[in-house]
């Protein structure tokens, strides 16, 4: 990429995530998307007087979970305060946050960008209850607070990315991560994965510039197209002489441009004080050894050690490391005695095509949605390694277990596509076809090789394609010599 | 209290103040301040901070639904909804 530029550039991002839980984070309404307004909403949630916050255990596990996994110093005692605020996306005119002891702190992660690994330090991470969603129309503000005190967890990144692609490859990497913790889903079309984007310049070694934050990056690509832009804007200020304005952008994809929201920038005063209603959060040393105990290989390592184990290629590894799922069964496969090159470049392939064309993907692979079990791949792998069938008839194998889930071996038998029981039988077939076309005979002897394609091609017509092709090949080269 | 203060507050808390409230709030608001300013000469350093009066255990709950039927109820009483959303005057 072009580095044209003679400034230095900070870069830093703020992430939320929706938590993958059952229940809000103060209180047991359901968090679920896509329901109809304000069908999961209590008294809690919104905000009426007299309510009690009940904090969800098992949001503060998966907090926990990803704050070990980001490297984080775990709090020993997490606390919540209140962060005051006026605007109806939250009724009580505070969100309940988390300020002066978060659950996590001084995190890193690590990622692959610019074929290296480059590192990300965390300044914090924290849990926090999500808005409501507005939709506003004519006159009117139309509030769902389905989305309202829905558990939320913010991870802020330091100002250290350097290049726009650092932070689309770290916000990919990082997404990847989150979803094989189980966390959360990270669809950013969604919503559940949302990021923000600040970014400074100043000439080299002078630190940090005036910084502006860009908003409404619902991709990670808008967030480097966002950023690319927003770095020449700056640099187009600062060489006419300007000043930058630290000042909330909005990202607007259409006209690839950033835009000023031109709020009233009074530095925000949130007023933040103790949540009175919430007792601080002391975990006990079980409960740091059952997060330990959570913990996962992580994206990163798990790619880096297929590549190594199994000696895949680096583009397989990450085709198949992109979902847990689709990595769980990977080894599944090998474990069950697959080839581990063959079983990657079949599942990159054929298995991609088949789950395609019945619109599954490859984060179904290994469960119920999926006829092809690990078993059966393995034992599908295995005929073919035998040469019991040839590489077409496994294809088509592949497509019967998915429309009719049975076992490869049935579905081989029951078509009568098994290949190797008869080599005896297949050389009579050739024979009587070499007697059939005496002229091609001639030809072949002659030292023309294009009518071997003829009698191939009528031996796959006499046998239903269940012939191995090269196994013809080779009993003709026998036959006629 | 300085005037400026206290205007800032009352923007926060969405308060539209006439010269004449803002004139006398500013005295008010100064002697509140002023009395709760006794609880600064507390002596607290060897305390560590306390957010709670009572509960001081971890207060949790399991992550299950809580079936809750009165959600057209809360609708409901707001001063207006259309389509099971609660409308206020456009806050954009
Ligand atoms: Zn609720």
């Amino acid at each position: 990429m072009a580095a044209s530029t003679s400034y230095e550039t900070f870069i830093g991002l703020e992430i939320h995530i929706q938590l993958l839980t059952e229940t809000k984070i103060f209180c047991g309404c359901k968090s679920k998307f896509g329901d109809k307004p304000n069908s999961n909403v209590c008294p809690v949630c919104l905000g009426y007087p007299g309510v009690l916050p009940a904090l969800n255990e098992h949001a503060v596990e998966l907090s926990y979970k990803v704050c070990r996994a980001m490297n984080c110093d775990l709090a020993k005692e997490g606390m919540f305060e209140r962060k005051n605020y006026f605007y109806p996306d939250l009724t009580k005119n505070y969100q309940i946050s988390q300020f002066e002891k978060p659950f996590g702190r001084n995190g890193y992660f690590e990622y692959e960008s610019g074929g290296g690994i480059k590192r990300i330090r965390f300044h914090e991470i924290h849990l926090e209850e999500d808005a409501g969603k507005m939709i506003h129309q004519g006159g009117r503000s139309f509030c769902d607070y389905n989305r309202a005190g829905t558990c939320l967890l913010e991870i802020v990144t330091e100002p250290e990315f350097k290049e726009p692609q650092e932070a689309e490859d770290f916000l990919q990497a990082f997404r990847r991560t989150v979803r094989h913790l189980g966390v959360c889903d990270g669809n950013m079309e969604e919503g559940s994965l949302r990021c923000d984007a600040n970014i400074s310049i100043n000439t080299p070694g002078a630190g940090l510039g005036v910084k502006t934050e860009v908003k409404n990056l619902n991709s990670s690509r808008f967030v480097k197209k966002a950023l690319q832009y927003e770095r020449r804007r700056q640099e187009k200020v600062l060489k006419s002489g300007g000043k930058i304005i630290q000042e909330t952008r909005l990202w607007d994809e259409d006209k690839s441009v950033t835009e000023s929201m031109r709020t009233k920038e009074e530095a925000h005063d949130y007023r933040y004080f103790p949540e009175p209603d919430l007792p601080p959060f002391r975990p006990d040393q079980a409960f740091f050894d059952m997060i330990e105990k959570s913990q996962i290989e992580l994206p990163l390592a798990r790619k880096q050690r297929l590549t190594e184990d199994y000696g895949l290629t680096p583009d397989q590894a990450d085709y198949i490391v992109e979902e847990k799922a689709a990595a769980d069964y990977f080894e599944a496969v090998v474990a069950l005695g697959a080839d581990a090159k063959t079983a990657a470049k079949w599942i990159m392939g054929n298995v991609a095509k088949e789950l395609n064309r019945i619109d599954l993907s490859k984060a179904d692979l290994g469960t119920e949605k999926c006829a092809l079990s690990a078993e059966r791949l393995t034992k599908l792998l295995g005929m073919l390694a035998d040469n019991k069938i040839h590489g077409k008839i496994a294809a088509q194998t592949l497509a019967a277990i998915f429309n009719e889930d049975k076992d490869p071996e049935v579905i081989v038998k029951e078509q009568g596509w098994d290949s190797s029981a008869d080599e005896g039988d297949l050389e009579k077939i050739v024979q009587q076809i070499l007697d059939e076309n005496p002229r091609v005979v001639e030809q072949i002897r002659g030292g023309d090789q294009k009518p071997r394609g003829f009698v191939v091609g009528k031996v796959m017509k006499a046998t239903q394609g269940t012939a191995n092709p090269q196994s013809v090949q080779s009993i003709i080269g026998k036959l006629i010599g | 209290m300085e005037k400026d203060d206290l205007l800032i507050t009352a923007a926060q808390a969405q308060l539209a103040l006439s010269a004449e409230e803002a004139g006398r709030l500013e005295t008010a608001v100064s002697e509140m301040l002023d009395y709760f300013e006794m609880m600064n000469e507390v002596d607290v350093s060897n305390l560590p901070p306390t957010t709670h009066a009572l509960v001081r255990e971890n207060a949790l709950r399991e992550d299950n639904p809580n079936p809750n039927n009165n959600q057209e109820d809360l609708v409901n009483r707001a001063p207006e909804n259309e389509d099971n959303f609660i409308v206020i005057p456009n806050v954009l």
